[in-house]
């Protein structure tokens, strides 16, 4: 297990590298390769942190909603708000990516 | 995004898309006010009555969010939350570029919401009164304080011009590609090549992932789309009720 991660892990990282050394890329030199891989991982890493720090905030307000049922709509509308302010932090990432993908400001 | 997003069908040549299709929201919501207030009647009938009813949700959430003192603020909290839910709704059609899904559009937005705020706090409680906040409640913290409040302030219209934009070209991204790599082109071209087979295979496996993505995907992009319309409409009300509040707590330390 751990060796054939090492192995995908050397393959991931490797293979731009190689990509860069054989034969020059048309578009953006080495960066681009790893601004893809760079894209990916930090979308993977940001999308399951947001969902567990959002999975914890529905948590906390449906049960609150279930304690409480008449104050059902104020709790759902903080909840709503407070799931936006949480996922923007997501939206930053998703941003950043797409701006590593096509925009592409580093060329190298 | 040229990359992946086909242009839209139609262009004016030489002005950017989402400015055009900004006029194509202003266009459809000044028709709709227009036919709602041709002919007002005090028992609304058609166009007045789902425009009053309309109006009333918001300002229902004024009052629920602001309090009766947020009236004043309606047709700027209601026309940014039609502007923006209109847009968001109009990206959805196919071979129109949604003006929302691009950031000039939004931090358009954001920017009228940062400057409005301000100035209601400041026609609100003065300009002294309203920038003492941003030094805390001790004066000697103000040195730690004002470089925080700075910049939670100035935090405001970054996260609310991108959180729209991310979330609508976000979603656009993810139609792209799903019907990328589902290899809808591939089909649709099998489907038009003339042959028998591949008239019917293609047309067949086509129309099935059409309507698999369409039925999936679009319930969650109106569902987002009026989500975020909401969630700025409800941001925006959130910063003035801090901008005017901080009056209230004022007087009543003093009195």
């Amino acid at each position: 297990m751990a060796r054939s991660l090492m192995l995908a892990l050397g393959a991931v990282f490797a293979f731009p590298g190689l990509a860069a050394a054989q034969g020059p890329a048309a578009t953006g030199g080495w960066v681009g390769p790893f601004a893809v891989i760079a894209a990916g991982i930090g979308m993977a890493l940001a999308a399951g942190l947001c969902g567990l720090g959002q999975g914890r905030a529905v948590a906390a307000a449906v049960d609150a909603m279930a304690r409480q049922p008449a104050a059902a709509a104020r709790i759902q509308t903080a909840m709503i708000i407070g799931l936006a302010l949480i996922e923007s932090l997501a939206i930053y990432v998703l941003v950043v990516a797409m701006i590593l993908l096509f925009v592409q400001p580093i060329k190298a | 995004m040229e990359a992946i997003e086909h242009p839209p069908i139609f262009r004016l040549p030489g002005i950017p898309d989402h400015v055009t299709y900004t006029w194509v929201v202003m266009l459809i919501l000044a028709g709709l006010a227009f036919v709602a207030s041709r002919r007002m009647d005090l028992v609304p009938r058609g166009a007045q009555n789902f425009l009053e009813v309309v109006l009333e949700q918001f300002q229902a959430l004024i009052d629920d969010v602001i309090g009766p003192e947020g009236r004043p603020y309606l047709p700027l909290i209601a026309t940014l939350g039609l502007f923006i839910l209109t847009g968001n709704l109009l990206s959805l059609i196919p071979g129109v570029a949604g003006p929302t899904a691009n950031l000039n559009t939004t931090a358009a937005c954001a920017l009228i919401v940062f400057v409005s705020y301000h100035a209601i706090g400041i026609r609100k409680q003065g300009a002294m009164n309203y920038f003492k906040h941003f030094m805390g409640p001790v004066p000697l913290l103000a040195p730690l304080m004002v470089p925080i409040e700075l910049i939670s302030h100035l935090a405001r219209p970054l996260s609310l011009s991108l959180r729209l934009f991310g979330n609508m070209t976000g979603g656009h991204i993810l139609l792209a590609i799903i019907f990328f790599l589902m290899g809808l082109d591939g089909l649709i071209g099998w489907a038009l090549s003339g042959s028998k087979a591949g008239a019917f295979v293609g047309g067949l496996g086509g129309l099935i992932m059409v309507v698999f993505t369409v039925g999936f995907l679009y319930p969650l992009k109106i569902l987002v789309s009026v989500l975020q319309a909401f969630i700025f409409v409800m941001l925006t009300m959130l910063y003035i009720a801090g901008a005017t509040e901080g009056a209230e707590h004022h007087h009543a330390e003093h009195h």
